[in-house]
C-alpha cells in the first residue's frame, strides 16, 4: 500500500492513518489468539479502548480482534479481565518494524 | 534432486510512501525484504527435499546487503545460498536478469551437480512481470510451467505438477530438469528455526559470485543488456472512500448489511431503488 | 565449528533478547572469551524496540568509552523543558546548561550499534528467532527452547523486556496483570521536522543541542501518567504514558473512549504544542509498556541456578515523574550481571548461589539505590499523580499571578489560593515537599 505523504494539518488523524507509517511483514499465522468463549463473558471490554492499535473492535456486543496492526506491545494481555488473550510474538521476525523510535 | 530457487530482495513495498511534493518515493529508512512470493517457492523447494532428498540452493542477484535476506531462506533450512553481486549487473530488467541467473544455474550444475529443478515465485511485489521464470528457462532450453499448486510426484527424469485455475485443474508432466514458478499463496512459508539460523552464522554457507567467477559478456547484462525502457511512471491519485469493515456472521448478514449501506448513501440508494423500483 | 540442525548446541553463555541490556551482555562476556550466543526475535537488531528517547551517557561510557565518538548520537540535550497543561493554559520551567549528561538517540540504531559491537567481540548474533521457553532440567536453567529446537548454555541471561514471557513460563515471576502490577503504556509519535526547525522551534543553540521536555497536568486528559517530548537530528518524538492500572479502570469514559492514540493527537494539537509541531510529518507510531515504581516489579531474585535477570525485566527503569532512565539501567545492570557470570564461569559453579554476586553488585550500586531512594516518591505520585494535584496547584498559582487584571496577588497569596481550590491543606502540601524534596 503506497500512501500519500502530506504536512500533518492542525486536526487528529484517524489511527489508520498512524498505523500507516509504520512498517509490517505480516505473518499469516496470528501470534495472537483470543479465547471468544471467555471473552463474551467481559462486560468491561478494556481491550476496545487501551490497545494502541485499535485491534479490538466491536461487532454487535462481540469483541473482534485483528492481530494485523499490533505493535506488539503486550498491553491487551495486561488488561485482559477475563484471561482470554493468548498473547506472544511474531515468527521469523515478523510483524511492526521499528525505525526512528 | 538438486532444487535451485530464485528469490529477489526487494523493499517492503507496502512501507513506501510517495511525497507528492517531490514526485519520488519515500524510501527513508525503509527495509527491503525476500519478495513474500518467493518465499513460498522456498516452502516448495523444502517440501520436496524432505520428500525426496537432495538439497536446496537459494540464488539472488542483488546488492550485498541482500545477504541478510538469503541468511533468513537458510533459517527456514535451504543448504546454500549464492549471491550474484557485481556494479556491472546493475540496471538490470528482466531479460538481464534471466540471463545471469540461468548462466549461474549452469554455473552450479558444472560445479556441485546436476540441477534437476528451478523453481520461482509467482511474481515481485515491486514490480509484478512475472517474467524471470518463462525467460530462465528459455535461456536453459527446459521446460516450463507457471502457477503451480502442486508438485505430486518427482521420478526418474521426470516431474508431475497441478495447476488450480478458475474452472478446471490442469496436470502436466515434465521432463527434468525444469523450471517452475508457483502460485501466490500455495505454500505457506514455515518458520525461521534456531538450529538452522545458528548454522548459517557459524559456517555461512553463502557464495558470493561476482562476474569475475561468472565470466559474462558486459554488453548482455547490466543496464547494457537491458532492452526494456520505462517511459513514465505515473501515481493514480487516491479516491476518498468511506473504508467501512464488516465483519459479517453469514452470507445474508454480509448482504443485509451492504443493501443498509448503499440506502444511506444518497448516490447509490437513488441507483438501487431505480434498479429494484424497475423490477 | 559443525552444529547439525539435529545435535544440540552448547554456549557458555545464552543471551535472551538483543536490547540494551542483552547486547551489553553478550559483549561483555564475548569480549572476555566466553562463547556467548545473543538470540532475537527482530529481523536484524533494534526492530522491536521503542523508549521514549534520551539516554544517560555515564553508564555506558564505562562499557564503550568510545560511546561519544562512535554511538549515533543525535543531540546531547542541554535544555530541560518541564510543563503543567491544564485546559489551553500552560506553564513551564526551562533549565538550560552547557554542560550535558545525556543525549537523543533512535534506540534501534544505538541497539544496533551496540550488537555490532557484540558480533565483533566474538558473540554469536542470531535474529528472528522467538525463543519460546526456558529449558529447565533438574531445577535449573540449562538453556533455551525455540520451536522444536534446543540450544544448551551454563548461563541463560534473560534479557526479554517488560513483557516477561519466559520469566512467567517458568514460574519465576507471576502473570502481568495491570491491576496489580507497576506498568504504564508508552505511546508515541515520531514528528520530521527538518533539522533546522528543530533547532529553531524548540531554541536549540545548535544542530547538537537538544531538549528534553516532560508534560504533566493535562497532557494524559487527567489520567495518571504524563506527556513527553524529545528532540532529534531532523524529528522529534512526542508521546504519552499512561499508568494502566488507572488507565483499566478508565478504560470507557472520556479522555479514554477512542483508544490511546488519541491523547496523543490531542497533545499534538494542544495550543502549546501545536505550532512547534506543525506542518511536520510523523514518520512513526508506535507503544510500548514501561515500568513505574521498578522495584515493585523486581522478581523475588536477579538470579536463579543457570539464569540471570538484567534490563526491564528485572524491573530496572527508574521513573522520577520529571526524568527517566531505562536504558542506562539495562546497559549497567548487565554490565554487572557479566561481572557476576564471569566469576562463576571462572569457578565452573553457575548456581544461584555463586550467580547471586551479581544481586549484591546491583544492591551497592546506584541502579538499586535510586530505585528505593524514589520509592517514597514514586507512591506519593501515585497518590498526587503526575497528572493530579500538585502540578495544578502550580498552575493555579501561576493564573493567579499573571491573569489578575489590576490587583496583583503576592506569590504566598497565589499559592494558598491555589491549595484552596485544588481542596488541598497546607499540611498535605508541606507533606509532599517534604518527600519529595527527600526524595530529591
Amino acid at each position: 500500500m503506497t500512501e500519500q505523504s502530506s504536512p500533518e494539518r492542525a486536526r487528529a488523524l484517524r489511527l489508520e492513518d498512524l498505523l500507516g507509517r509504520d512498517i509490517y511483514d505480516v505473518d499469516e499465522e496470528p501470534h495472537i489468539t483470543v479465547d471468544y468463549e471467555k471473552c463474551s463473558k467481559c462486560d468491561a471490554k478494556p481491550c476496545l479502548y487501551l490497545c494502541p492499535a485499535g485491534c479490538y473492535t466491536l461487532s454487535g456486543n462481540r469483541v473482534l480482534f485483528s492481530y494485523e496492526g499490533c505493535l506488539e506491545c503486550g498491553t491487551c494481555r495486561a488488561i485482559c479481565p477475563m484471561g482470554a488473550v493468548r498473547w506472544s510474538y511474531p515468527k521469523s521476525g515478523r510483524g511492526v518494524f521499528y525505525r526512528f523510535t | 534432486m538438486r532444487i535451485v530457487v530464485g528469490v529477489k530482495w526487494v523493499p517492503n513495498t507496502q512501507a513506501v510512501r510517495f511525497d507528492p511534493r517531490t514526485g519520488t518515493l519515500i524510501r527513508e529508512g525503509v527495509p527491503s525484504v525476500v519478495n513474500p512470493h518467493d518465499l513460498q517457492a522456498v516452502e516448495l523447494a523444502l517440501r520436496l527435499k524432505e520428500s525426496y532428498g537432495g538439497e536446496v540452493i537459494a540464488l539472488t542477484m542483488a546488492p550485498p546487503s541482500a545477504r541478510e535476506g538469503l541468511e533468513h531462506v537458510l533459517g527456514m533450512g535451504v543448504d546454500l545460498g549464492v549471491l550474484i553481486t557485481d556494479r556491472v549487473f546493475a540496471g538490470a530488467d528482466t531479460l538481464a536478469t534471466s540471463y545471469v541467473i540461468a548462466k549461474a544455474i549452469e554455473k552450479i550444475s558444472r560445479e556441485r551437480g546436476p540441477v534437476d529443478l528451478a523453481v520461482f515465485g509467482q511474481e515481485t511485489i515491486d514490480s509484478s512481470t512475472a517474467h524471470i521464470g518463462a525467460q530462465t528457462a528459455s535461456w536453459l532450453g527446459w521446460p516450463y510451467i507457471y502457477y503451480v499448486t502442486s508438485v505430486d510426484e518427482v521420478g526418474e527424469g521426470y516431474v508431475r505438477v497441478a495447476r488450480y485455475l478458475e474452472d478446471r485443474v490442469e496436470r502436466y508432466e515434465l521432463r527434468l530438469p525444469a523450471v517452475l514458478s508457483v502460485a501466490m499463496k500455495t505454500f505457506k512459508p514455515r518458520p525461521v528455526r534456531l538450529a538452522y539460523k545458528l548454522r548459517a552464522r557459524l559456517e555461512e554457507p553463502i557464495l558470493v559470485w561476482t562476474n569475475r567467477e561468472l565470466g559474462l559478456d558486459p554488453r548482455c547484462v547490466g543496464l547494457r543488456g537491458s532492452p526494456t525502457r520505462v517511459a513514465k511512471i505515473t501515481f493514480t491519485p487516491e479516491v476518498p472512500r468511506k473504508k467501512l469493515v464488516y465483519k459479517p456472521r453469514d452470507a445474508d448478514d454480509a448482504v443485509r448489511w451492504l443493501v443498509e449501506q448503499l440506502l444511506k448513501d444518497e448516490k447509490a440508494s437513488k441507483i438501487l431503488r431505480a434498479v429494484l423500483g424497475g423490477g | 565449528m559443525g552444529f547439525s540442525a539435529t545435535g544440540t548446541p552448547r554456549f557458555d553463555v545464552v543471551v535472551v533478547g538483543a536490547g540494551p541490556a542483552g547486547a551489553t551482555a553478550a559483549y561483555l562476556l564475548a569480549r572476555d572469551g566466553f562463547r556467548v550466543l545473543l538470540v532475537e526475535r527482530g529481523r536484524g537488531a533494534g526492530s522491536k524496540t521503542l523508549y521514549g528517547g534520551r539516554v544517560y551517557a555515564g553508564p555506558l561510557r564505562e562499557v564503550w568509552p568510545d560511546l561519544d565518538r562512535e554511538a549515533p548520537i543525535h543531540r546531547w540535550v542541554r535544555v530541560e523543558r518541564l510543563s503543567i497543561l491544564e485546559g489551553e493554559r500552560g506553564l513551564t520551567l526551562e533549565y538550560r546548561t552547557p554542560k550535558a549528561y545525556s543525549f537523543t538517540a533512535y534506540l534501534p540504531d544505538l541497539v544496533k550499534w551496540m550488537v555490532k559491537k557484540a558480533v565483533e567481540a566474538g558473540a554469536v548474533f542470531v535474529d528472528e528467532v522467538r525463543v519460546d521457553s526456558l529449558l529447565v532440567e533438574g531445577g535449573r536453567v540449562r538453556g533455551i527452547r525455540a520451536g522444536p529446537d534446543r540450544v544448551y548454555a551454563d548461563v541463560v541471561v534473560d534479557a526479554e523486556g517488560v513483557n516477561r514471557l519466559l520469566l512467567e513460563g517458568a514460574g519465576i515471576v507471576e502473570p502481568l496483570e495491570a491491576w496489580r502490577a507497576p506498568v504504564a503504556l508508552g505511546v508515541k509519535e515520531v514528528i520530521k521536522l527538518g533539522e533546522k526547525a528543530v533547532t529553531e522551534r524548540f531554541g536549540l543553540d545548535d544542530d547538537r543541542t537538544g531538549a528534553a521536555w516532560v508534560i504533566m497536568g493535562d497532557a494524559t486528559g487527567g489520567l495518571p501518567g504524563g506527556g513527553f517530548i524529545y528532540t532529534f537530528k531532523d524529528t522529534v518524538s512526542l508521546g504519552v504514558v499512561l499508568r494502566l492500572g488507572e488507565a483499566y479502570r478508565e478504560a470507557g469514559r472520556p479522555p479514554l473512549d477512542s483508544g490511546p492514540y488519541a491523547l496523543v493527537e490531542r497533545l499534538r494539537l494542544h495550543p502549546l504544542l501545536q505550532r512547534l509541531l506543525e506542518g511536520g510529518d510523523i514518520v512513526e507510531y508506535g507503544a510500548h509498556l514501561t515500568i513505574e515504581g521498578g522495584l515493585a516489579f523486581m522478581p523475588d531474585h536477579l538470579a536463579y541456578d543457570g539464569l540471570v535477570i538484567v534490563g526491564d525485566a528485572a524491573g530496572f527503569i527508574l521513573n522520577t515523574g520529571y526524568t527517566v532512565r531505562g536504558v542506562d539501567y539495562a546497559v549497567y545492570s548487565a554490565k554487572l550481571a557479566a561481572e557476576a557470570i564471569k566469576k562463576s564461569l571462572e569457578a565452573g559453579d553457575t548456581s544461584a548461589e555463586n550467580l547471586r554476586l551479581y544481586e549484591k553488585l546491583v544492591r551497592e550500586s546506584f541502579i538499586y539505590q535510586e530505585l528505593e531512594k524514589h520509592w517514597a516518591a514514586s507512591k506519593l505520585m501515585e497518590e498526587w499523580g503526575t497528572a493530579g494535584k500538585y502540578p495544578s496547584i502550580a498552575l493555579r498559582a501561576a493564573s493567579r499571578l499573571f491573569e489578575a487584571e489590576s490587583r496583583h496577588p503576592t506569590l504566598w497569596e497565589a499559592f494558598l489560593e491555589a491549595l484552596r481550590a485544588s481542596r488541598a491543606t497546607l499540611l498535605d502540601a508541606a507533606r509532599v515537599f517534604a518527600e519529595v524534596v527527600r526524595g530529591l
